[in-house]
């Protein structure tokens, strides 16, 4: 007889994932606080993620201010027009700063401790996972503020609650991918390649010109690339409002961007004890 | 004197062999100024002709060249910075101090390294920028006159490293200096002609030597060989090296005084 069809063992099982469910959720909780507090004990580490975006913005904006001046921008200014991209990039140093800091972990020994504690691996990238999420809230606000200095006034309610959203999903995926790496090449050494897909991902989309005035290679390779309708979408929604002619093809490129890194993540934690 | 040139041009040879064989020194350089000199010209190929300011080029390709060229000395100059300071943290420094080896040549050796480097790379990036059709208005003297400012400006950059290689003896805390580069270099007319910025920007670019550097070196790339910009921009770089070189020389002495 299986013993699972016995209705107090179901029930028990049942309690016990659960059990292991809310274990999971606290020690992810637990190494999201960590992460997070580690942006005030180092803020070596969380500083660069917070000026690179304050600084594309105003470089950025000044410096490219006269492409603004082209038919397709529809007189916006170019200051507006380059708020999503900082948004973007302070949303991905988020994210590689989670697979920075895993890296970090990974070298020092205390991802060795967690492995055999009772904590679920899972948390491992859970966590981290919530932090880039949660500083993404904070270089996004910061963008936003720096925007207001500058002019550039604040979307309505739910287009700002968009870019705050778009924002996250785009640390998720970053955060995916740094990660992957931090647990296939287990050194802070791999900073660089986290650090060089995660710009040339954004660079190589609608970056710093809207699809109609990209010429040669990179108008084909913006069409293919999902951090294109990400930053389409955080456009609308900073500039003339969020349409669901804009917002589908960002919700399947985040779905998509974060299937696959997910997985991404996910195969290079299995490879953890593995030498 | 002939002893303390062949000491500089061995020591000169070591640091151009180092950085080639030290990827991670290298790469950069090349990587990321060809990079975004391919994703601006097909970002911005719209804007000659279409925005009022912009100068009359044939295409965004050759109006980038410049700030490739100068964005990838820049690079170089931080790499010959950091390298310097490696010999400093791993002993070879000290060594070369207490050998009968020339005091110039210490110098002038690493300095010779990041001038053939920077050569190497504008050769480089010129037969790029012109395999993808971009073409030297200035024709072959144009193209000698650019690898005078590009060696110029390497002496500046790398003394600048050298500098902070001296004082601080540390390679990360030269390395740490990359970005401040970078905000000089975007700060600029590096990318996009200062006739379309406005406000503080613009009072910024006006101020900064680098603008006049790259507008020297792009007037050659896209009007031909023109006195005034090409005397401007010699002028500014030939200044910088000249104080590079001289403080370079400061540090080195107040290092060995402190070490004696």
């Amino acid at each position: 007889m299986a013993t699972s069809s016995h209705p107090a063992v179901l029930a028990g099982g049942r309690r016990l994932s659960l059990d292991r469910l809310r274990h999971a959720i606290e020690v992810s909780g637990g190494l999201a606080w960590r992460s997070l507090i580690l942006v005030r004990r180092m803020p070596s580490v969380f500083l660069p993620s917070l000026v690179m975006p304050l600084f594309i913005l105003v470089a950025t904006s000044g410096a490219f201010r006269g492409i603004g001046l082209l038919p397709a921008f529809g007189g916006a200014s170019y200051l507006a027009f380059t708020i999503p991209l900082a948004l973007v990039m302070g949303a991905g140093f988020a994210g590689i700063n989670a697979g920075m800091t895993l890296a970090r972990d990974i070298e020092g020994g205390f991802v060795d401790r967690l492995i055999v504690s009772p904590a679920p691996r899972i948390t491992l990238i859970a966590g981290p996972l919530v932090a880039a999420g949660l500083r993404s809230l904070f270089t996004t606000t910061v963008v936003l503020i720096a925007g207001l200095i500058g002019g550039v006034g604040l979307p309505g309610g739910v287009d700002t609650i968009a870019l705050y959203l778009l924002a996250i999903a785009f640390s998720a995926a970053s955060a995916c991918w740094a990660m992957g790496v931090a647990l296939r090449t287990r050194t802070i050494q791999a900073a660089p390649l986290m650090q060089v897909v995660v710009f040339l991902a954004v660079f190589t989309s609608v970056a710093y010109a809207p699809r109609d005035v990209l010429t040669g290679w990179l108008a084909t390779v913006a069409d293919l690339n999902p951090v294109t309708y990400l930053l389409e979408a955080s456009r609308a929604a900073e500039l003339t409002g969020l349409g669901w002619a804009e917002l589908w093809p960002a919700l399947v490129a985040l779905s998509a961007l974060l299937i696959v890194l997910g997985t991404w993540a996910l195969t290079g934690l299995a490879t953890l004890g593995r030498r | 004197m002939t002893l303390a040139l062949r000491q500089t041009g061995a020591l000169a040879r070591r640091s151009v062999t180092g950085t080639l064989r030290t990827p991670q020194a290298l790469v950069p350089a090349l990587f990321f100024p060809l990079v975004l000199m391919a994703i601006f010209t097909a970002s911005f190929g719209n804007a000659p002709g279409n925005i009022p300011g912009f100068p009359p080029v044939r295409g965004f390709l050759d109006f980038a060249l410049a700030g490739a060229i100068v964005q990838g000395i820049l690079i170089g100059g931080t790499s010959a910075g950091a390298a310097f300071a490696l010999d400093i943290e791993g002993g070879f420094f000290d060594r070369l101090v207490a050998s009968p080896v020339s005091r110039m040549a210490i110098l002038f050796g690493r300095l010779g390294g990041g001038v053939t480097l920077a050569m190497a790379q504008t050769v480089l990036f010129v037969t790029v920028g012109v395999v993808f059709g971009a073409r030297v208005e200035g024709g072959v003297a144009g193209v000698l006159i650019l690898l005078l400012l590009a060696a110029l400006m390497a002496v500046a950059v790398s003394g600048l490293g050298i500098i902070l290689a001296l004082r601080t003896g540390s390679a990360e805390a030269v390395q740490g200096t990359f970005p401040l580069f970078f905000v000089l270099l975007f700060f600029s007319s590096a990318f996009f002609p200062r006739e379309t910025m406005t406000g503080w920007f613009r009072v910024v670019a006006d101020v900064n030597p680098i603008s006049y550097l790259v507008e020297a070196m792009r007037d050659l790339v896209i009007v031909g060989i023109d006195p005034r910009p090409t005397l401007i921009g010699l002028g500014v770089v030939l200044a910088l090296a000249t104080a590079s070189v001289a403080a370079c020389w400061w540090a080195f002495r107040r290092r060995l005084a402190a070490t004696a």
